[in-house]
């Protein structure tokens, strides 16, 4: 009975809430990227949650036990019920981001404009449905910045077409309980190999290798530069496709010949009877596909969270002495 | 060419510094307090009309980067700390508060430069009605903790007891601020990046400025903190409300890097 005082009273509350502090402070100095993962911060949280989980149920147990007094006081009535209503807001974001954390799911989409994807093949749905990317493009500022990312998303189920919309950065799409968000982008590059008698057409980016049969030479696909600058060497002067150039090296085995900058639909010679021509390029888009069985909860304790503090904060008192203010309080 | 905009940004620099001095003088000749207070609101006109020429050109609320934050965050400060001075007749913490806004007005012209007089495109992740509401929030809430942490300040030296229900009711207010800008930051991040948490630093440090908030006001109403260990707990909380802004833009970078 005592353990259950403890971990159910103010104190334990607020030496737990101030211990999660110092150690947020210090992870997130030393070790941003895995401290919020370890078992000990977890643990602390743990420890919050049942904390906030009996101080809650406390105090709902002390409202009802109190009913009839505390009914003369709607004040006290009101500011009770509003404690509640905070305290059990943060307990419903834990559960919501735990459940979140188990059973919820997130993975990055790469997809071509015209491609489809099977998303049971990609996430646990309980519908199978297919998503297709029907149009991915990025209108420009003034300056050459992207201004927006629109991806136009086709989603079909069981052969039949159920939904087409078009989503972008803070604009996402939810079907069947699964959201897609437009997250980046990325390029890919046609180009076409001409190997002696043969050739080819390849689909290639950054840091791909091109081989061939009749020449040990290899194309190495540096860098796509959208708006190529020679001042600015092989920085993009924008992100706008407005001069764009590919960057290539040419090897013989591990002997570097030389670096190029290709422009678009240029025979390029990288032996006899060994060419290189990149035809365009190609955007694809780059979605954020989630499922988060716990957002309901988490949702409904931010809205209780932010009702319930504003509720009791900003409502007007008289102004306490001590003895008064401790008396006035009801939950913790 | 000097441009308007830095010219104002020099004169409110100006009247702040000026009018702190006031200020800090008034202690000892009470009569320059309103000599204090005129230059605070010759700074303040001054600073709208920084804010007002900035929006006639950029079409947007000054709210995206740091620049534009600091300046609004400067002004509902000096506003708050005028009206907080008129409603209770006491101006002992405007030397401590006007010093605030001095050093902000010195971050502003040596931290961000190049960013006064310039409104770039919003990158797309910013464009969404959920700004206004996530970065006004923020303000409000670190001007109410300045204003707090300035009146603490001040009552520090003079060690009553009985005097701090007002640093309770604007802390209160700055509290009710801050949850709400980081419930309606969150919403906008699972709107924007699909993840309404992630640990980024400045979500971390604004969870444990809330943390330090909420455990001045548990401990002040149940327990009856007063006096100077609750005044330096409020300091020390804005001290973490300046290192949310400074440091993590600065020291530790996240997704909240452009703000």
């Amino acid at each position: 009975m005592r353990f259950y005082n403890y971990i159910s009273s103010m104190n334990a509350g607020l030496i737990l809430l101030g211990l999660i502090g110092i150690a947020s402070a210090i992870g997130s100095s030393l070790w941003p990227e895995m401290f919020f993962k370890t078992v000990y911060f977890r643990l602390l949280l743990l420890l919050f949650f049942v904390n906030m989980a009996l101080c809650t149920f406390n105090s709902i147990k002390k409202l009802v036990a109190g009913k009839k007094r505390i009914l003369h006081n709607k004040r006290q009535m009101l500011r009770s019920i509003c404690l509640i209503m905070l305290h059990s807001g943060i307990v419903l974001i834990i559960v919501g981001a735990s459940l979140n954390s188990w059973w919820g799911h997130s993975v990055q989409l790469s997809i071509l404009q015209g491609d489809t994807v099977e998303i049971n093949r990609i996430i646990p749905v309980n519908t199978p449905f297919q998503v297709k990317l029907l149009d991915f493009s990025i209108p420009f500022n003034e300056d050459g910045s992207p201004a927006q990312y629109y991806s136009t998303l086709q989603v079909a189920s069981s052969g039949q077409n159920e939904l087409q919309q078009t989503i972008s950065v803070n604009h996402p799409l939810t079907f069947a309980g699964v959201k897609f968000y437009q997250n980046s982008y990325g390029y890919l590059l046609n180009a076409g190999a001409e190997d002696g008698e043969t050739s080819k057409d390849l689909l290639v980016q950054d840091g791909d290798w091109i081989s061939f049969e009749s020449t040990r030479r290899t194309v190495k696909v540096f860098k796509y530069i959208p708006h190529f600058d020679p001042s600015l060497g092989m920085q993009t002067k924008s992100l706008e496709p407005k001069n764009p150039r590919v960057i290539y090296t040419v090897y013989e085995g591990e002997h570097m010949l030389g670096v190029g900058t290709a422009p678009f639909k240029e025979r390029i010679k990288i032996d006899e009877q060994t060419y290189i021509t990149f035809a365009q390029v190609r955007p694809y888009s780059i979605l954020t596909v989630k499922t988060d069985p716990g957002m309901p909860l988490t949702a409904a304790g931010g809205i209780l969270l932010m009702l319930g503090i504003s509720i009791v904060l900003l409502m007007p008192r008289k102004k306490p002495n001590r003895s008064q203010s401790d008396k006035e309080d009801i939950a913790s | 060419m000097i441009s308007i905009e830095h010219l104002l940004i020099y004169v409110i620099f100006l009247l702040y510094l000026a009018s702190m001095v006031f200020y800090w003088a008034a202690r000892q000749t009470p009569a320059w307090m309103r000599y204090a207070s005129w230059l605070a609101m010759f700074g303040l006109l001054c600073n709208f009309l920084a804010l007002a020429y900035h929006v006639a050109y950029s079409h947007r609320l000054p709210l995206t980067n740091g620049y534009e934050f600091m300046m609004s965050f400067v002004f509902i400060t000096v506003l708050s700390h005028l009206l907080y001075e008129k409603r209770s007749r006491h101006a002992a913490a405007g030397a401590a508060v006007m010093l605030i806004n001095v050093l902000l007005m010195v971050s502003i012209m040596v931290l961000m430069p190049q960013q006064i007089g310039q409104a770039g495109p919003l990158m797309p992740a910013l464009k969404s009605p959920w700004l206004i509401s996530h970065v006004l929030t923020a303000i409000a809430a670190y001007s109410a903790f300045a204003l707090v942490s300035g009146l603490a300040l001040v009552k520090l030296q003079a060690n009553n007891p009985a005097d701090d229900h007002d640093i309770y009711r604007i802390t209160s207010l700055g509290f009710v601020m801050l949850t709400l800008s980081i419930v309606l930051g969150a919403i906008w991040a699972e709107q924007v990046w699909g993840s309404y948490w992630t640990w980024d630093p400045k979500e971390t440090w604004a969870l444990i400025t809330w943390i330090i908030y909420a455990i001045y006001l548990h401990l002040h109403r149940q327990r009856g903190w007063r006096g100077n260990k609750a005044r330096i707990l409020l300091i020390a909380g804005f001290v973490l409300v300046l290192f949310t802004f400074f440091g993590v833009n600065y020291l530790l970078p996240g997704l909240h890097s452009y703000a």
